[in-house]
């Protein structure tokens, strides 16, 4: 009888579809969410020019640095070459040329973060959320599909971002005679890496809006988490003894920052192991957030 | 059809709803009653999975909510009107549920037709009046083409012809086969539209029977008297389970004596009457006969017929 009453309504409700739930179909709601408001669109392509225009400035200064250099050299009589001008860049300074692309990178941290704390955290504020798991019950169909979404965009846009500020950078150092352009150790690395690395930030900042259910909060721990914990573990540095140099980086920012740069340091992770380490904290936020938000009232 | 057995859930140290055993039938419309703070939202919550039950078990149509593969298929609700993002459009909002169960486009242009909110679609939800928000929240409800329908406060913050419409909807989706369990606080338009009713108070169930039965059941027939010899009739009625209230000079309420016998004891001992009319009773009376001692917030700002219905029985042999 039961089979009788279903197979009678499915048709009836031809006008409102028959697959039920699916994967693609919470992408695709997701999606819709994100798009249809016009503070993310708006958002978004801000924070595309923000960082390539971060980035700009950073190349810029650089170029100022090495221009008024070789022109003190000039004053002095002497002649500074290329070599000597990539030497005042060493390895491991921070200021490596092959890293410019990911040069207005913490910009993208900070909206794309920002967003992805908003994009939960605004559904509990306006009550959107029980809607959401009215049509998808199950919960985590939907929170993965938002975390889908918020690391694909937050790659894309960065990855577009680091290849325009690199496409500024390469005729301004080129101008100098400075040997940089896409076969320059690292700079494909770093290219694709900062992508990473925010949609990591964006990830932990969804986790954070679904843990804490509140923007203001969510916003306030992820800003603390990747810039105020950075600055606060520098005066770690500053007590006696070996131990506390090493520990600054293994928090999250420094770990995820050293994944962005190439080679081995004495003394310093490697990148692949900063990759790992970041990785860790993505999961360490991600995974209690999806338990939370399947065991909670909404 | 939705069945709910030993549903109980727990807020720190306050019992919401306490064993709760509920079944809701399909093709008819049930309304579920009760004082603010008596348990409604949290059960209807409780059934749609939103809030976990701290002990007992609720099914809708066989299973759990959450187990349906379809669930906006199985169950509309509207539990919350304001479960609306603020900066999306309501033709946004219903195209992201839409989406979840791959409902085409076309259904969302047909529900926001149903609800009458073409002229606000593209509109932020944001800025919707209460009654805007309310057919939002229907037009979502009934996006999947539901088999049972869960609404509360649906009227809530309608004009009078969005209440006809939504007494129409429920009528007509009931005829269907389809099962609807609504709950309001507007006795009068339960009365109007649920065929079944369920009355809940401080968490527990108090009455669950069908709308006549309830109407008819619960209170004593009683009957207005007016006599010009108020105090004499009483003392002579009262006592032996029946109960006169004197509300006014001449005027006496007898509950629990039919008007003919009224009229024998004033024939026989000469006291004149000129008026005698058995009262209907409403639902009202009924709800306030049930809740009387199950209302969580008590109002101290009485008015009307309340303190008629305290006034103190007069009683014999005094």
């Amino acid at each position: 009888m039961t089979t009788m009453t279903e197979t009678r309504t499915s048709r009836v409700r031809s006008t409102a579809g028959t697959t039920g739930v699916t994967f693609a179909g919470v992408l695709r709601s997701e999606w819709i969410k994100l798009w249809s408001l016009m503070s993310t669109r708006i958002l978004l392509l801000l924070t595309l020019v923000a960082i390539i225009g971060v980035g700009a400035l950073a190349v810029l200064i650089r170029f100022s640095f090495l221009d008024e250099m070789s022109r003190q050299a000039r004053e002095a009589g002497q002649t500074m070459t290329p070599e000597m001008m990539t030497e005042s860049f060493p390895p491991g300074s921070g200021f490596d040329l092959y890293n410019l692309p990911n040069a207005g990178l913490q910009i993208g941290i900070l909206v794309l973060g920002s967003l992805a704390v908003l994009f939960i955290s605004s559904e509990y504020a306006t009550g959107m959320i029980r809607s959401t798991m009215n049509a998808v019950p199950h919960r985590t169909p939907a929170f993965v599909a938002k975390a889908i979404i918020l690391a694909v965009i937050s790659y894309v846009i960065t990855t577009i971002a680091a290849a325009a500020t690199f496409l500024i950078a390469m005729p301004v150092f080129q101008g100098l005679g400075i040997d940089l352009d896409w076969s320059t150790d690292g700079v494909l690395y770093s290219v694709f890496t900062g992508g990473l690395y925010v949609a990591g930030v964006a990830l932990i900042g969804l986790s954070l809006g679904a843990l804490l259910r509140n923007s203001a909060g969510g916003i306030t721990v992820l800003v603390g988490l990747f810039f105020v914990l950075s600055i606060a573990s520098q005066f770690l540095t500053l007590i006696p003894g070996d131990f506390w140099k090493y520990v600054p980086q293994y928090i999250p920012s420094d770990a995820g920052g050293r994944f962005l740069s190439i080679g081995h340091t004495e003394g310093v992770i490697d990148p692949w192991q900063g990759g790992l380490i970041f990785l860790g904290y993505v999961l360490l936020f991600l995974v209690p957030a999806m338990f939370v938000l399947k065991k909670r009232d909404v | 059809m939705i069945e709910a057995t030993g549903l109980s859930k727990v807020y720190g140290s306050k019992t919401a709803v306490d064993n709760v055993t509920f079944t809701v039938k399909a093709g008819q419309v049930t309304g579920f009653l009760g004082p603010n703070g008596a348990g409604k939202s949290t059960t209807m919550r409780m059934i749609m999975g939103l809030d976990r039950p701290t002990s007992g078990r609720v099914t809708v149509n066989g299973r759990p909510y959450a187990e349906h593969k379809a669930p906006l298929h199985q169950v509309g609700a509207l539990l919350d009107a304001k479960a609306v993002h603020t900066s999306r459009s309501a033709y946004n909002h219903l195209r992201a549920m839409a989406a979840t169960h791959n409902i085409p486009t076309a259904r969302v242009h047909e529900v926001i037709e149903m609800t009458g909110l073409e002229a606000v679609a593209k509109k932020k939800a944001g800025g919707f009046s209460l009654g805007m928000g309310q057919r939002l929240g229907i037009a979502a409800a009934l996006l999947g083409d539901p088999q049972t329908l869960i609404l509360d406060e649906p009227v809530n913050g309608l004009d009078p012809e969005g209440v006809l419409w939504v007494r129409n909807l429920v009528r007509y989706v009931a005829s269907q086969g389809k099962t609807v369990f609504l709950s309001s606080h507007l006795m009068s338009e339960m009365a109007q539209t649920a065929d079944h009713l369920i009355v809940i108070g401080r968490g527990r169930i108090i009455a669950d029977a069908p709308m006549e039965e309830i109407i008819a059941g619960t209170r004593q027939v009683r009957t207005l008297v007016r006599t010009s010899a108020a105090a004499q009739l009483a003392a002579l009625l009262a006592g032996n389970g029946v109960t006169v209230d004197q509300n006014e000079q001449e005027t006496l309420e007898v509950t629990g004596l039919d008007s003919r016998r009224i009229a024998q004891v004033a024939l026989d001992n000469g006291v004149l009457v000129y008026e005698l009319t058995p009262q209907l009773s409403s639902l009202e009376d009924a709800y306030f006969d049930l809740t009387k001692d199950e209302v969580e917030y008590h109002s101290h700002l009485t008015g009307g017929p309340a303190p008629a219905r305290e006034a103190a029985p007069v009683t014999a042999g005094k």
